[in-house]
């Protein structure tokens, strides 16, 4: 079985020097991806795939639940690296709809450390609990929620000082805020973005549900 | 007399009807009433119409299952997003979304049924259970659209934006596997 994963990357790379001789040659040479992808582990979320970018075009981080914690280290460090190093242009915080994190952070079953690290899905599930609890349908909620959890990590990107130092320096950069259905390999634009501090305190007073 | 009334395929929604997604939206509950309305005749005939029920099967199977991400992933989201409070929309939105997980059940009971008569060469009648498995199904469909075209579409007639709609349209044919609606248009 394993060495199937190497036969595989063995054909890959030929097919891709067959369709461009130069490909690694050239992207050995420089990293300068334009973007910062910040995606939920989940195997079935391929970040570069579903947005149709070759190796080298896309920073990514991942991690359960797509979140963008401010005191990760691993996150920090990224972030860092991606604005001050790479200079990229836009950061994407890209969530999808029957999340297993969202939904473990939800149905308040005891896991392990992995609920430690879903804490902020569940404190942002505790705020809003009388208007998720008015959803009836559980899968429902869970989806409702894993968008609530996208805007929430685009308002934390927007507040993290390496972000807003940029902006302070006038760097071109923007947050944007997105979910893939994994039911459909679509991504739909959940109209997030912000690529100033005034427009993050804009997001944050904006209303979370229609009958808010 | 026709034993099944089953005189023509079941119609397919035109294409460009995506550049009008709640239109193609009306036009698909139409054709699973339809679809209802030939099961249930279907179930009361015991001679084996083998086009009809592998249609049957196939809507069952592809379209009704598309149509509910239709729905859950793409127009229930955006509907909660334009939504106004005055809409109190997140009941009626909770409610169909439970039915159309608990809808998704009663068809694959009678997709189950369907296959077992296209194996057996037989028509659905000839199973004992087949309108007890087939009825709730075609009740609960059609209670079902009738809420979502009263209340539903109405309210994102008014709510969704044209933008809203073009990308509705857009990923509703990306779904199906088909070319963008509006670049073929213009």
């Amino acid at each position: 079985m394993i060495d199937q994963l190497l036969s595989n990357n063995m054909a890959w790379a030929s097919a891709r020097v067959r369709a461009d001789p130069q490909f690694f040659r050239r992207l050995s040479a420089q990293q300068a991806p334009e973007y910062l992808w910040i995606g939920c582990s989940d195997s079935r979320v391929p970040a570069n795939e579903i947005v149709g970018l070759d190796p080298g075009e896309l920073f990514v981080h991942r991690n359960i639940a797509n979140l963008a914690p401010p005191r990760d280290m691993n996150f920090l460090a990224v972030l860092q690296f991606s604005i001050e190093v790479l200079k990229v242009r836009h950061i994407i915080v890209c969530g999808h709809y029957g999340c297993g994190g969202v939904r473990a952070a939800l149905d308040k079953e005891r896991r392990g450390l992995i609920d430690h690290w879903l804490q902020p899905v569940a404190d942002l599930a505790h705020r809003h609990q009388t208007h998720l609890m008015a959803i009836s349908d559980f899968e429902t909620r869970v989806n409702v929620a894993c968008e609530h959890n996208v805007r929430a990590q685009v308002e934390y990107v927007g507040r993290n000082p390496f972000v807003t130092d940029a902006w302070r320096r006038g760097q071109a950069l923007s947050i944007h805020g997105w979910i893939y259905s994994i039911r459909d390999g679509l991504l739909r634009n959940l109209e997030l973005s912000v690529d100033r501090p005034s427009q993050v305190d804009e997001l944050a007073a904006r209303q979370w549900f229609p009958d808010a | 007399m026709t034993i099944t009334g089953m005189q023509s395929p079941i119609e397919r929604v035109p294409l460009d009807l995506l550049r009008e997604p709640l239109v193609w939206f009306f036009a698909e509950h139409y054709r699973h009433r339809d679809v209802c309305s030939r099961l249930l005749v279907m179930a009361r005939t015991v001679v084996q119409e083998p086009d009809a029920l592998e249609e049957i099967h196939d809507f069952l199977d592809y379209d009704l299952a598309v149509h509910v991400i239709d729905e859950e992933d793409d127009l229930f989201p955006l509907m909660r997003r334009r939504c106004e409070p005055d809409d109190h929309i997140e009941g009626v939105l909770g409610m169909l979304s439970g039915e159309h997980a608990s809808d998704l059940q009663l068809a694959s009971a009678v997709k189950s049924l369907v296959a077992k008569a296209m194996a057996d060469g037989r028509g659905l009648a000839a199973y004992a259970d087949a309108w007890a498995v087939i009825e709730p199904f075609c009740v609960s469909q059609k209670r079902h659209i009738a809420v979502e075209n009263a209340v539903v579409l109405p309210i994102a007639r008014l709510r969704l934006t044209a933008s809203d709609l073009r990308g509705l349209g857009q990923r509703l044919a990306a779904r199906r596997g088909l070319p963008d609606p509006f670049v073929q248009a213009s």
